[in-house]
């Protein structure tokens, strides 16, 4: 509760013209957001621009912020909306950008992976499951990637997509059907 | 408790969004049905895979990059695509495809052999005589032909 009343502080000095206050927003909710951005998109050149643009676009539309929403929620919805144009971009633009993996300026692991050999079968699961999270379709993968990446409820999701949460539950239901058969070699290494 | 039924409330149990009574009920279905209590190990499975996932940080220096775009006052051109991109992209590979079909046409014709080509022309409509002389057809428009000269 305090946190979010922090937030809506935070906007309402932001809507008055003090940068700071939202340069404040921005460090507290930027690894977040990145964080979103990097798996929706797989690849860190257009993860940063996209975070870059939901800033600004959160910015643009402080006064339509409502205080009594969650500022999180409300920036995961201009994310997923954001990262949602970038994967439309045209044709011939994707042809130029380079979309390599592992391009990334800073990486943390879990931290419960100390010795070299844990490192490397994290990194090989995350990539089979960055695979398999690219062969979903979007609203599965966004979905999915909400409540298992970015931890958010049933409920927050809800809020993100605009949708029911019958419908958040049933997406969430399949999306672990479909992954559960595309990474079946790894499953069953386990 | 139904197998369709515990399938339906197995994902929620995994991510703590069951009611109470419903866990009760799941985990009692789950101690006798083997292939729930499977679904609902191989669920777990996948859900504990996803903590190896990379947790990516915000590029050094994002935070001043944005506060320099915003103090400036420029707000970059934002992520939307005009139409008239998407039209172009459209317009420009169907120009590519017609292109390659209208040109495929005309080399392929070099490779036509000399036998081929003297098929194709006899099948020439040039040649062809809808009423030849000796026909009833023929025999009609020869008469026709004579009453209209007297």
């Amino acid at each position: 509760m305090r946190q979010e009343l922090d937030d809506v502080q935070l906007i309402e000095r932001s809507k008055k013209g003090d940068v700071s206050a939202f340069e404040q927003l921005v460090l507290k909710y930027e690894d977040k957001i990145y964080n979103l951005c990097r798996h929706m998109l797989g690849n860190a050149h257009d993860a940063e621009d996209a975070a870059q643009d939901v800033f600004l676009k959160a910015y643009q539309n402080l006064n339509k912020f409502r205080p009594e929403a969650s500022l999180h929620t409300w920036l995961y919805r201009i994310a997923v909306n954001t990262c949602i144009d970038y994967r439309r971009k045209p044709f011939f633009e994707s042809l130029f950008k380079s979309s390599k993996e592992g391009d990334e300026f800073v990486e943390e692991l879990p931290a419960d992976s100390p010795s070299p050999d844990r490192l490397y079968e994290s990194k090989q699961i995350s990539n089979a499951i960055q695979l398999a999270l690219g062969r979903l379709s979007e609203r599965l993968r966004m979905v999915i990637l909400l409540k298992e990446i970015e931890g958010l409820s049933y409920e927050e999701i809800a809020d993100v997509l605009d949708v029911s949460i019958g419908t958040v539950k049933s997406r969430i239901s399949r999306a672990r059907e479909e992954l559960k058969k595309l990474l079946k070699k790894f499953m069953e290494q386990k | 408790m139904r197998c369709s039924k515990a399938h339906k409330l197995i994902s929620p149990y995994i991510d703590g969004e069951l009611p109470e009574r419903e866990v009760s009920e799941l985990e009692g279905h789950m101690k006798v049905c083997d292939k729930c209590r499977a679904e609902f190990e191989e669920g777990n499975d996948l859900h504990n895979l996803f903590a190896n996932m990379a947790v990516f940080k915000a590029p050094y220096g994002f935070h001043k990059r944005l506060m320099a775009n915003i103090s400036s006052g420029k707000t970059r051109e934002i992520s939307g695509i005009p139409v008239f991109v998407r039209f172009a992209e459209a317009f420009v590979i169907i120009a590519i495809i017609v292109i390659g079909v209208v040109s495929g046409s005309f080399l392929i014709q070099g490779f036509i052999p000399d036998k081929t080509k003297e098929v194709m022309a006899s099948l020439s409509l040039d040649v062809f005589d809808s009423a030849p002389p000796d026909s009833l057809g023929g025999v009609y428009l020869a008469m026709t032909e004579e009453r209209n000269e007297e």
